[in-house]
C-alpha cells in the first residue's frame, strides 16, 4: 500500500456515459454443471442444481431481461460452453456479453495449470460465439499474479473480481499501472445472490428490500451498481421466486431518474477511453 | 444512572488476511481489506465527524504502517488511537517472550506516530493468552477492551493487571458478528437494535465495534443510515452520551486501583 487516498463519505460521481446518475451492470453467473465437474462430481442427482442453469434458468431470465430492455454480462465457463453451445449462441444473440469464469470454476490456487486454464477458456469462448471475450471474473474470487498479464496478452480490457472500491480503477499488470485495463469491481458482500442466500437465509423479499437499499444509496453516491446472480438452483436464483425478484429490481431500477443499463464490457471501454480518470 | 457508550472501531484492512495468506494471493475474495484503505475509514471519520462522535480506533501497527495518513486523520479529529497487536498474530500460539516482544514493538510503534503513548488495548485476533495482561500491566496500559464477559467496566486486578479496568465488548453490537453472517442490512439493523435496548438499560454501558473493511462493516455507502440510525437511538431514545474508551476507564478507576461503575464497585 503506497499513498492511501481517503476519498470521504459521499464518492463524487464519475464521468458516467452520456452524463447518466447511476450505472447499472448486471452480470450473470452461469456456473453450469462446470461447477459440479470441477469438483469430480456428477452433476445428476443434488448435483443438478447447475443443470438448472440449462433448463431453466438461463431461459427464463433471459425473458426477464428482454422484458426490460436490459444489456447483461454472462460470466461463462468454457465446460458449459463445449456442453451446450447453442444455449451461448442464444445468449449472445440476446445481445448480450459472453465473458470468461474460468473452465470448471477453478476456484483453487492453480499454480502454473493457470495460464493454460485461461487460454482454454478463451479460445473455447470465442469459437462458440465468433467474439472474443474480453472480460473475466474469477471464479470464487481468486487471483495470482499471473492472472492479470496473461488476461492482458489475451486481448482482455477488464478484470470483474476485485470487492474493494465503489468505482471502477485502473489495473496493476505487472506492477504498473496499466491504461489498458480497468478493475470493475463487484459486489458479493450485499448485490450478489448467493451469500444472502446461502449464509445469511434471507428470504427472496429481504434480498429485494436490501438490493433497493443499495440502488439507492449507490445512486445518490458514486452511481456504479454491480448486481451479481447465477440462474442455478440451490444457492442460485434461477427459481421462480427468486427469478421474480431480479425482475422487480429490474423494474424499479428502471423507473429511476438518469440511470443506464450496460454491459461490463461497455463501461470497460468508457472507462478506457479516458484512463486518466480512473486512477486510484 | 448515567449511560455511556463506547464507540470502537477496528481498523482491520488486509491485515487478517495477509497473517495467513502470501501477498501473491491478497486478491479478489482476500482483498476485502483494501476498502478500508479506499473507503470504509474515510467514510467512517466523515461519518462519526457528521455525527459529533468520538471514537476509539484500535490500530493494529501494521494497519498504521499500510495507511499512516489515515492514522493521521483519526488524531486530528480528536479520536483515541489504541493499540491492536502488530499484524494479527495469535498470542495462545506465541511463547510468552515472543509476544512480549510483540506487543511492545506494536507500542513503540504507535507511541512514535501519535506522539503519545496507546492506554488502551484489544485483542487483533479475539484471543488473549495468560500471559498478555501482565505485558499490557507492565507497558502502562489502563484498560483493556477484548472480554466479552460482563455488561459493564469492572477492575483485571484478579486478573494479573492492578490498575488495569476491563471495558468488555459485546459481539451483539458489533457490526461483523452479523455482516460475517452475511445478514441484509435491515437484519442487522434489527439485531444491533436488539441489542442496544436491552443492554444500556442493565448497567448503563454498551461498547459498539464498527470494521472499516466493506464485508464485515457499516461503512458501505448503504449501510451507514443504519450506523447514523443506531447513534441517534442511544442519544435520544436511552439519553447515552458518547466517550472515548480512555476517559471511560479514567473515570472508573480509583487511585487505589478500584473500579467503580455507576455508584457500585466493580
Amino acid at each position: 500500500m503506497d499513498a492511501p487516498s481517503p476519498r470521504g463519505p459521499v464518492a463524487p460521481k464519475p464521468d458516467w456515459p452520456g452524463g447518466a446518475a447511476c450505472v447499472v451492470c448486471v452480470t450473470v453467473h452461469m456456473d453450469g454443471p462446470a461447477v459440479e465437474v470441477g469438483r469430480k462430481q456428477v452433476p445428476l442427482g443434488i448435483h443438478s442444481r447447475g443443470r438448472y442453469s440449462i433448463r431453466r434458468g438461463i431461459p427464463r431470465h433471459l425473458g426477464i431481461l428482454a422484458r426490460h430492455n436490459v444489456p447483461a454480462t454472462f460470466f461463462m465457463c468454457g465446460y458449459d460452453a463445449e456442453l451446450v453451445p447453442a444455449l451461448m449462441r442464444d445468449v449472445h444473440a440476446a445481445g448480450h456479453e459472453i465473458a470468461a469464469h474460468g473452465y470448471v470454476h477453478e476456484g483453487w490456487d492453480l499454480g502454473a495449470e493457470e495460464p493454460e486454464l485461461l487460454k482454454r477458456t478463451h479460445r473455447i469462448l470465442s469459437d462458440c460465439v465468433g467474439e472474443a471475450p474480453v472480460g473475466w471474473c474469477s471464479p470464487s474470487g481468486r487471483k495470482s499474479a499471473l492472472t492479470l498479464p496473461v488476461l492482458r496478452r489475451l486481448g482482455y480490457i477488464y478484470d470483474a473480481s476485485e470487492k474493494d472500491d465503489d468505482i471502477p480503477y485502473l489495473a496493476t499488470v505487472d506492477g504498473a499501472v496499466s491504461e489498458e485495463m480497468v478493475i470493475l469491481p463487484n459486489n458479493t458482500v450485499s448485490l450478489d445472490d448467493v451469500p444472502a442466500y446461502r449464509e445469511g437465509q434471507a428470504l427472496a423479499v429481504e434480498v429485494l428490500e436490501n438490493w433497493i437499499q443499495e440502488l439507492h444509496a449507490i445512486h445518490a453516491g458514486a452511481g456504479y451498481l454491480h448486481l451479481t446472480y447465477h440462474p442455478r438452483s440451490g444457492f442460485g436464483s434461477g427459481g421462480p421466486a427468486r427469478a421474480a425478484i431480479v425482475d422487480r429490481f429490474l423494474r424499479e431500477a428502471a423507473a429511476m431518474p438518469g440511470l443506464r443499463f450496460m454491459t461490463l464490457r461497455d463501461l470497460a471501454a468508457h472507462c478506457l477511453a479516458d484512463p486518466g480518470a480512473w486512477r486510484r | 444512572m448515567t449511560r455511556m457508550v463506547a464507540l470502537t472501531v477496528n481498523v482491520h484492512g488486509l491485515g487478517p488476511e495477509a497473517a495467513t495468506e502470501p501477498a501473491s494471493a491478497l486478491y479478489g475474495r482476500f482483498a476485502h481489506g483494501n476498502y478500508t484503505y479506499h473507503r470504509g475509514l474515510a467514510r467512517l471519520l466523515d461519518t462519526l465527524r457528521a455525527a459529533a462522535v468520538p471514537a476509539t480506533f484500535f490500530w493494529p501497527s501494521s494497519e498504521a504502517e499500510r495507511c499512516p495518513a489515515l492514522l493521521e486523520l483519526c488524531l486530528a479529529e480528536g479520536h483515541e488511537v489504541a493499540a491492536h497487536g502488530r499484524a494479527f498474530e495469535d498470542p495462545t500460539t506465541l511463547g510468552a517472550a515472543e509476544e512480549a516482544a510483540i506487543l511492545e514493538e506494536a507500542h513503540a510503534d504507535l507511541t512514535a506516530r501519535c506522539g503519545t503513548a496507546p492506554v488502551g488495548f484489544r485483542a487483533p485476533t479475539g484471543t488473549l493468552s495468560a500471559a498478555s495482561f501482565g505485558i499490557l500491566h507492565r507497558l502502562g496500559y489502563r484498560y483493556d477492551s477484548s472480554n466479552v464477559d460482563d455488561d459493564a467496566p469492572y477492575a483485571l486486578g484478579p486478573d494479573g493487571a492492578p490498575g488495569m479496568v476491563e471495558l468488555p465488548l459485546n459481539e451483539g453490537l458489533t457490526d461483523a458478528t452479523h455482516f460475517g453472517r452475511r445478514l441484509t442490512q435491515s437484519r442487522a439493523e434489527a439485531f444491533l437494535t436488539e441489542e442496544l435496548d436491552a443492554l444500556l438499560p442493565v448497567d448503563g454501558f454498551a461498547c459498539v465495534t464498527l470494521h472499516p473493511r466493506g464485508d464485515l462493516g457499516l461503512a458501505r455507502e448503504a449501510r451507514i443510515p443504519v450506523l447514523l440510525r443506531l447513534l441517534d437511538r442511544a442519544r435520544s431514545v436511552h439519553g447515552a452520551e458518547f466517550r472515548l474508551c480512555r476517559d471511560i476507564a479514567a473515570a472508573a478507576l480509583g487511585p487505589d486501583g478500584s473500579v467503580t461503575w455507576n455508584g457500585k464497585l466493580r
